[in-house]
């Protein structure tokens, strides 16, 4: 421990101790035992109590103190349990008996303390903690905690409750850990006393007619199975399986949510190896739960990557049967085998599904996410049936927008139900979107088209859907086939692209300022990955949609804004943002978003289209775009110049990206030679350019782009950024001057620098900036005077002091320790009135 | 039995992470979803894996309902719907939604830029979470689905604060946020009508606070001085609280606001003044109250410029950026001032300094001395003890459950409220359930021809003496109506079908059966003079609609019996003659 904090513990103990004094908030006591966790965890638990004796001094006086505060008696005792997790110190607290007055009869358990449930969490965790040895379990069993934490199981606070059942399964685990239990026998009478009595509880639990104990018994088993890895386990199913396999004979089955949790936990887990048994339970469970009940167990069955293949038809079946049921109901005349291979859909599940609004949209909702989790997944059922489940899906939203009527009488009062279900639309639509990455039959793909561009019309559509219904058109034209032997979209997707656009442009206007988000997001994603095909950009073009998004660059809302200006940039990048330019004027249109960028990124009120700005720049910087291209020094310069002023730490962050990237261009990449020379380079991972030291420039060329780079300012925007009061900022700027400086270091002597008449001034400067004065400007450089600065600054160490967090010296134990003593006093003064 | 349970995850006899849970007629709703901002790893979030352990979270909320914009109230909802997986309605005041935002933002840049955390929700979490966002406005009720409703009502606090009330059915339950039932200078009180909720959930920060005046308040507010704010909230209240006193006392000296956060604060006021109070509505025309005078946008090097000045900066607790970096400047001199506004967690400057520290130990081994002067005054707006008695009484609740403070005062104002409103109050901590029976109303249409041919009957009815109603009770569409059996009859299509109470009675009678009914037709027409007693030629006497037949005995040629039965109507004479006959028929004279 620090003597620092060694010497400030001792008034911090009895302050602590002192009900007189108000408490600093919980959030200290809760940072102070994370910090005797790391002590301890570093060194011997023993040596600090007694190079300390002030802590065990405060939990005497914690446990003599009658007026004490719930949270002190519980911090003390988490803190005891953190020092008795070492055998040796658990003995020296038990010498002084004061391990069973904290935990034992005498303590706080007897007392009115007890009913705070802060204290009981507090005994829980210092018990947890605390057992990591035998010493500690023969406690255990001494001081009779465990039918305390039997007790607790039924806990009023949910916490204390799920806390003490991960405690009986710690200390199951921790008395059948012993060398010589390797294989257990199912037989209680070979196991220790401790684990005996456990398994006995769990087994009274599992017989009572009381639903939360049975609750309780299967939370504790489903930990078992799911944390514990000895083949104690395998005993302990084969004792048990009985018992649980009994719950599934009642009606309804008890605390089923968790049944299935502990049967999922146990097939998971070795147990299946070993008894071939508990598929045989799956599958009884599978046919005696509700299909609400039983969808999750038949998805985690599915998900298992060994079991039998009937266990797996039966579940697929169930996940299956709601969607059956709405394909059978919404059939206008018996039709080919559909989902469940013509057979008629289960009474049970149609029963749910009509017996109320609830419980249908309940059921579909699971059964859509379910296939929709299952979809991707190497394990999924095959073969996999495809072509009716895009038709169920299809059905399911058909249904919702209620533009089909089903002649019978069930399928319409299924449509009455769902008729207008946001809920339901909003997965079907994720589900619709996960079946694009599976191939469908013709007929299917333009059904989904079809109803993916009803909704996108539909002014029933709320912003939520709409904006999954985007998601998955995207999904859907990305995995579109392409036309054979070229790389353009078939006609079939062209067709759809050519009606979607005009629906688009429709939603770009939508008073609704989500929508109008959504729908530039999909412009963004769609010109990304298809900005190069013919057919898309035909339609593109003769559509409004590149001009609407234009103007949506004054929308007031500004995360459309920014979107508007990650689209333009996009299309611009494409050439897509206006009809071809004419001979006379190329590219006229295109320089007009340039200076309109600029102007978002020198006049926009908020960061998020400044830095979309900053973005888009840095992209047609790396990309060689046209407007870019033209004169990149002029370009640069601005751009520096507008967000070196700019507020947002990231438009600045992104500024210096946008320089590296200049820098790269300049001087090459890592490993290039042939600095000046690069056009339109392949540019290193931002970043990792300060690490990986570049090789070295020739001088010539390095001196021509240091010039450069004086000219445009880079210099100026870095050094006020390696000062700048946001930390990233400052480290990315110190990356990127090392880079720089590596690339440069063998070209420029000393001599050369110390020539340059300005670097005392340079120099002076960057020393009021540091000490926070950053009004004065650097003015022009001369590269001698920079490289010479550059040498100069303690680059390394300034990277070193930049990597720690911020608030490292806040954080620390001994300012912890201070501000807890500081507070003492204050505290009533300055109320937490929080804000 | 049909119950309300409310479970505090955070908010439970602390002022924390607002999170509570409520379950109401089978729905469920998370209201608020607060972070702490004296964590910097998962404890700062409410521990989400509580709310269900069966099934995702999006099948089994409802909605969330968020009560404004403090980040202890909505700071995690985007680690909740982007990162836990929350794909359901938030529902929200528009001020609410278009400034959450700004304060998500605010702390990212923080957790980020500060901290160096890489596993934190993104600029773009944010905007994906806020699309999710429905926005509500005041005295709207909105249908969450068929049968949840919901309403806002105004609470003061901040731009936008609202109290909701969440309604299934006959039950309901309100739940305040945070709310102050004082008007001040930009804001009005908070205010809600007689609803009579099942429970009130209300907020209790300042559970035994009787406010001081705030005129005494202001009189200390005379230097030149350094105010760390958060960039939106209680910030526009100071700058208006400086605008007026820098005009009433033609001062020079310039105040300065982070740059950027006056125009965004200039226009979110703009946008909703009806969220603003009175005062500033009315004079909205003329004058534009957040349009302020004296104070401009900050820029860096002001900071260096001689003279007297205030500037307002961001963030409030003097833990990074702008705020901090003026304070170390300024630190030195015994001549200004910082004055603290509002809470600060444990680590920041803000709550050293707070605290009385005067070396502060900053990066790299430098000691920062501070001679500046530090204040605290509290600015935030929170209902005090006698404010929350006053919203108990406006909206009559039937129980009432504290949140949103310490436990100690809220046992005083627990107390307090009982012996008041004569109502339960609990004080649940956090992961603690309160389980509330209801006994559900369920209004029934009574037909008016039913009505009216109970009026027929002559009794004119009277409000002190219930009297019963015999009718059919339809439920149809989720409505019940009560009409006659005969409209129900009609109305259904159904087949009328009488139920008839049958008993046997034994009689000691050797005569034959003809015989034994006639003696028993003499014996009720002697008896029951004011009914009409018939017997039949099939041999069977009749008394109204009850029918008597006798019967040999099988085994027993000297006994007879009586079979009566009767309609559910003449239930009471069909009783009265089985215990007659019971009693035996008189000696023939």
């Amino acid at each position: 421990m620090d003597p620092e904090c060694s010497r400030l513990l001792p008034a911090l103990c009895a302050v602590l101790a002192d009900p007189r004094q108000p408490v600093a908030d919980d959030t200290c006591l809760e940072k102070l035992l994370d910090w005797f966790t790391t002590v301890t965890a570093a060194g011997s638990s023993l040596l600090l109590l007694q190079e300390n004796p002030c802590l065990v001094e405060l939990l005497f006086r914690v446990l003599k103190s009658q007026d004490l505060s719930s949270r002190i008696l519980s911090f003390s005792l988490r803190l005891a349990g953190i020092f008795a997790a070492q055998e040796d110190c658990f003995q020296y607290l038990q010498q002084g008996e004061l391990l069973p007055m904290l935990f034992g009869e005498v303590g706080p358990l007897g007392g009115a303390a007890w009913t705070a449930p802060a204290v009981r969490s507090g005994w829980i965790q210092g018990l947890r903690t605390l057992a990591q040895h035998p010493s500690a379990l023969r406690f255990l069993a001494a001081c009779g905690a465990v039918d305390t934490i039997f007790s607790l199981q039924g806990d009023s606070s949910l916490f204390v409750a799920s806390a003490a059942g991960q405690l009986l399964v710690h200390i199951l685990d921790l008395a059948m850990r012993g060398p010589a239990r390797g294989r257990c026998s199912p037989q209680a009478c070979d196991w220790p006393a401790c684990a005996q009595k456990i398994v006995c509880h769990i087994e009274d639990s599992l017989c009572s007619i009381a639903t939360p104990q049975v609750t309780q018994a299967l939370n504790v088993l489903t930990t078992v199975f799911g944390h514990c890895r000895g083949l104690w386990t395998q005993g302990l199913w084969v004792r048990l399986s009985p018992l649980v396999a009994r719950l599934l004979e009642k009606d309804p089955v008890p605390a089923s949510h968790s049944l299935v949790d502990l049967l999922l936990s146990v097939a998971r887990s070795s147990v299946p190896s070993s008894d071939r048994g508990l598929w045989e339970t799956l599958a009884q469970t599978l046919s005696h739960l509700s299909p609400t009940q039983a969808g999750p167990l038949a998805l985690g069955i599915l998900k298992l990557q060994d079991c039998p293949q009937a266990l797996r038809t039966q579940a697929f079946g169930i996940l299956l049967q709601p969607l059956a049921c709405v394909l059978e109901a919404a059939a206008q005349a018996p039709g080919p085998p559909g989902l469940l291979g013509g057979a008629a859909g289960d009474p049970m599940t149609a029963d749910t599904l009509l017996c109320s609004k609830s419980a249908c949209v309940g059921l579909l909702c699971c059964a859509l996410t379910h296939l929709g989790l299952l979809q991707p997944l190497p394990q999924r059922p095959s073969p996999w049936p495809q072509a009716p489940l895009l038709g169920a899906a299809v059905t399911v939203l058909r249904l919702c927008s209620g533009s089909v009527a089903p002649t019978s009488d069930v399928g319409g009062r299924l449509c009455a139900i769902l008729v207008g279900c946001g809920r339901v639309q909003r997965a079907a639509l994720d589900f619709l979107g996960a079946l694009s990455q599976g191939a469908g039959p013709q007929e299917s793909v333009t059904q989904v088209f079809s109803v993916l561009l009803e909704y996108l019309m539909s002014p029933e559509s709320s912003s939520m859907v709409l904006k999954k219904a985007f998601q998955a058109t995207l999904r859907w034209l990305l995995s579109s086939p392409k036309t054979p032997g070229c790389c353009d979209l078939d006609p079939r997707t062209q067709l759809f692209l050519r009606e979607l656009l005009p629906v688009l442009q429709k939603r770009l206007c939508s008073p609704c300022w989500e929508v109008r988000d959504s729908g530039l997001e999909f412009l963004t994603q769609m010109t990304r990955h298809c900005g190069g095909q013919a057919g898309f950009r035909q339609a593109l073009l003769a559509s409004e949609v590149p001009e609407l998004t234009k103007q949506l660059l004054q929308d007031p809302e500004s995360y459309v804004r920014a979107s508007a200006v990650t689209a333009t940039g996009q299309l611009s990048s494409w050439a897509l943002l206006a009809a071809p330019a004419s001979p006379e004027r190329p590219g006229a249109q295109q320089k007009s978003l340039l200076v309109e960028l600029l102007h978002v990124l020198c006049a926009d009120s908020e960061g998020f289209p400044r830095r979309a700005v900053m973005q888009v720049f840095t992209e047609w910087l790396r990309d060689g775009h046209a407007d870019v291209a033209e004169d990149p020094e002029r370009f640069v310069a601005r751009v520096l110049q507008a967000a070196s002023r700019d507020p947002d730490w990231e438009v600045r962050a992104q500024g210096l990206e946008l320089a590296l990237v200049f820098l790269g261009q300049l001087l090459g990449p890592r490993g290039s030679h042939c600095p000046c020379a690069v056009a339109l380079p392949e540019t290193a991972p931002p970043g990792t350019l300060a690490q990986a030291l570049p090789e070295a420039a020739p001088p010539g060329t390095l001196a021509q782009a240091l010039q450069v780079l004086c000219r445009v300012q880079l210099f100026e925007f870095a050094f006020r950024a390696l000062f700048d009061c946001d930390r990233p900022v400052a480290q990315k700027s110190c990356d990127l001057l090392l880079f720089l400086r590596a690339k440069a270091a063998p070209c420029g002597s000393p001599q050369e620098a110390g020539d340059s008449p300005n670097v005392a001034s340079v120099e002076a400067t960057l020393q009021r900036w540091q000490a926070g004065e950053q009004g004065q400007p650097l003015g022009y450089l001369e590269p001698g005077a920079v490289m010479a600065v550059l040498r100069s600054i303690d680059l390394e160490g300034l990277r070193d002091t930049l990597a720690e967090s911020s608030d490292h010296v806040e954080k620390s134990p001994q300012s912890l320790l201070q501000d807890m003593l500081a507070a003492v006093g204050v505290l009533g003064e300055n109320e937490a009135d929080c804000y | 039995m049909p119950e309300i349970r409310v479970t505090p995850l955070g908010a439970g006899q602390d002022v924390g992470r607002s999170c509570i849970l409520v379950s109401i007629a089978g729905k469920n709703v998370m209201l608020d979803c607060g972070m702490h901002m004296g964590f910097s790893d998962d404890r700062r979030f409410p521990d989400f894996s509580y709310i269900t352990r069966s099934g995702r979270l999006t099948d089994f909320l409802d909605c969330v309902i968020i009560s404004h914009f403090h980040l202890d109230h909505c700071g995690a909802l985007p680690y909740f719907s982007e990162m836990v997986g929350y794909d359901g309605p938030i529902y929200m005041t528009q001020p609410t939604q278009a400034i959450c935002p700004i304060l998500l933002e605010d702390y990212r840049k923080i957790a980020v830029d500060k901290k160096g955390e890489a596993n934190f929700f993104t600029s773009q979490m944010i905007k994906d979470c806020m699309k999710k966002v429905v926005a509500v406005h005041l005295h709207q009720t909105v249908q969450v689905d068929d049968e949840l409703e919901i309403k806002a009502y105004y609470a003061g606090h901040v731009l936008g604060a609202a109290m909701f009330q969440i309604k299934v059915g006959s039950e309901s339950v309100v739940y305040t946020g945070d709310y102050n039932m004082t008007p001040d200078r930009h804001l009005g009180a908070a205010w809600i009508d007689k609803c009579r909720p099942n429970l009130l959930i209300t907020e209790s920060t300042y559970a035994t606070t009787i406010r001081d005046s705030k005129r005494c308040r202001e009189r200390d507010f005379l230097k030149k001085v350094l105010i760390p704010v958060f960039a939106l909230g209680r910030a526009q209240e100071l700058c208006i609280l400086l605008e007026t006193f820098w005009e009433r006392m033609d001062l020079k000296a310039p105040i300065y606001f982070s740059t950027g956060l006056t125009e965004k604060a200039n226009h979110y006021y703009k946008l909703f003044i009806p969220w603003t109070n009175q005062k500033i509505r009315k004079t909205f025309v003329q004058r534009n109250m957040f349009e302020f005078k004296h104070i401009k946008a900050f820029d860096r090097a002001f900071a260096d410029s001689p003279g007297p000045m205030v500037v307002f900066a961001t963030p409030g607790m003097l833990h990074a950026g702008q705020s901090l970096q003026i304070f170390r400047k300024w630190a030195g001199n015994e001549k200004n001032m910082v004055i603290m506004p509002g809470y600060c967690v444990q680590g920041t400057v803000g709550h050293k300094i707070l605290s009385g520290q005067r070396k502060l130990e900053m990066e790299g081994r430098q000691v920062l001395e501070v001679k500046m002067q530090v204040e605290y005054m509290s600015f935030s707006a929170h209902a005090d003890a006698k404010g929350i008695m006053q919203l108990v009484g406006q909206a009559e609740p039937e129980n009432v459950l504290l949140v949103h403070g310490e436990a100690k005062k809220m046992e005083f104002l627990k107390q307090k409220i009982e012996q008041e409103f004569r109502v339960s109050c609990y004080m649940p901590a956090n992961g603690e359930t309160v389980t509330l029976p209801t006994s559900p109303s369920i209004p029934v249409g009574v037909s008016l021809g039913l009505l009216k041919r109970e009026m027929a009957q002559g009794l004119l009815p009277d409000a002190k003496k219930p009297r019963l109603l015999h009718g059919t009770l339809i439920m149809k569409d989720s409505n019940f109506r009560l009409v006659s059996s005969e409209q129900a009859l009609k109305e259904l299509g159904l087949a009328e079908h009488q139920l008839r109470f049958t008993c046997r009675v034994h009689l000691h009678d050797t005569r034959k059966e003809q015989e034994t009914a006639v003696r028993v037709y003499s014996h009720l027409k002697s008896v029951l003079k004011d009914h009409c007693v018939q017997h039949l030629p099939d041999g069977s006497v009749t008394v109204e609609s009850i029918l008597i037949q006798a019967a040999a005995h099988s085994e027993d040629p000297g006994t007879k019996v009586l079979l009566v039965s009767w309609t559910y109507q003449d239930e009471e004479l069909g009783s009265y003659l089985t215990s007659l006959l019971k009693k035996g028929l008189p000696q023939a004279s």
